[in-house]
């Protein structure tokens, strides 16, 4: 998989966020906000191609936390990243 | 040719041109914003001008207002930007020369009208004066500026400001100029101002925006910056969102002005009750 480059991520007064277009809503602008550690994976991953054992990795790497609890971390994140079509296959 | 100088939102507006000049200066509105001096920021505004449309890169299409014409906004690969008015009318703003918008004739006022408004919405964009689709109403030498989508009752909301507070006051009615000046938010008036002739050249520091919604009873409250980022973003011109580098811009403004003034989501109905609940929340000291 691959994160969707097209989409920038962009600083508003501290948050981040990516616009996404809702073509057809007239007067409608939905954005997707990043917290910290998301971002910090959106950073690591963008750019390359990557699976999930390397979602993994770069959750433990980064953060420390044991195995399971990175599996789970890496799974809800790519989730997320789907539901919102971030993520290219 | 002719020129004629015009002072919008803190920026001198020098049109020339041959008939399409005294069509633009025919327009309601425009002469109350014909200007003596000359402010800092100028935009040349060249009318008449003999354009052809390159090959270019189609980025969004829409319709005006009225229905009665197809627009299209797109980039040729150097980075020229070009709108077309129904069939003939066409702007092209080249972001390397920011200070010169130029046009071809255009008859039908109404599209020049349209044509006008988006060649200042282009250059003023990249000096970050941008302007917003609201009503807006000045109270005690402050603005409150109503969002939401056509028929939300923006318009209404103010005109019960300004039947019930003495003093109030509309700004603009449908399309102020927001810019943001040494940290605060101002607010000035336009030729654009939908269907009420309200044509003031002043600006005035913005005190709160207002994003409404109809709802059975009234409420407020204030949004955060994801939520005011929402609320106010689609409120400003909505063709350029469709180009990254124009989007830049307009999220460095949005991000300035929801950084400096308060934003509120006000459900509210068509009565007094709204009005002294957004003016009592914007300005607790009455």
């Amino acid at each position: 998989m691959r994160i969707d480059s097209r989409k920038k991520i962009r600083h508003v007064s501290g948050e981040n966020i990516i616009l996404m277009q809702a073509d057809g809503m007239a007067d409608m602008t939905q954005v997707v906000a990043f917290n910290e550690s998301a971002l910090e994976l959106y950073n690591q991953l963008n750019g390359r191609e990557f699976g999930d054992e390397d979602v993994v990795r770069a959750i433990t790497d980064t953060y420390g936390v044991d195995e399971a609890t990175a599996r789970a971390d890496a799974a809800a994140w790519v989730k997320s990243m789907r539901e919102q079509k971030l993520i290219l296959d | 040719m002719g020129t004629a100088t015009l002072g919008i939102g803190g920026i001198t507006l020098t049109l020339d041109g041959d008939t399409s000049l005294a069509r633009a200066l025919a327009l309601p509105g425009m002469r109350e914003f014909m200007a003596v001096g000359t402010e800092a920021d100028c935009i040349e505004v060249r009318l008449d001008r003999p354009l052809a449309l390159p090959p270019y890169r189609w980025l969004h299409r829409f319709d005006i207002a009225d229905g009665t014409a197809e627009c299209r906004f797109g980039i040729d690969a150097e980075g020229v930007y070009h709108f077309t008015f129904g069939d003939s009318g066409l702007l092209q703003f080249d972001p390397r020369q920011p200070d010169t918008v130029c046009l071809n004739t255009i008859d039908d006022p109404n599209l020049l009208r349209f044509a006008m408004w988006t060649a200042y919405a282009m250059a003023g964009l990249w000096r970050g004066a941008v302007p917003v689709h609201a009503s807006a109403v000045v109270w005690r030498g402050q603005a409150v500026l109503c969002l939401g989508e056509s028929g939300t009752g923006k318009s209404t909301h103010t005109h019960l400001w300004t039947t019930h507070f003495d003093g109030a006051w509309l700004l603009n009615d449908d399309s102020p100029i927001v810019r943001l000046r040494e940290g605060r938010v101002w607010a000035y008036g336009s030729p654009w101002s939908g269907k009420s002739p309200c044509f003031h050249r002043e600006g005035v520091p913005v005190a709160a925006l207002i994003r409404l919604e109809q709802r059975p009873a009234n409420s407020i409250r204030r949004l955060g910056t994801i939520e005011a980022f929402t609320a106010l973003h689609p409120s400003c011109p909505p063709a350029l969102a469709h180009d990254e580098r124009c989007t830049d811009l307009m999220v460095d403004f949005v991000g300035g002005v929801i950084g400096n003034v308060p934003l509120f989501r006000l459900g509210c109905r068509p009565d007094r009750e709204a009005a002294e609940l957004s003016r009592n929340t914007i300005f607790p000291e009455t």
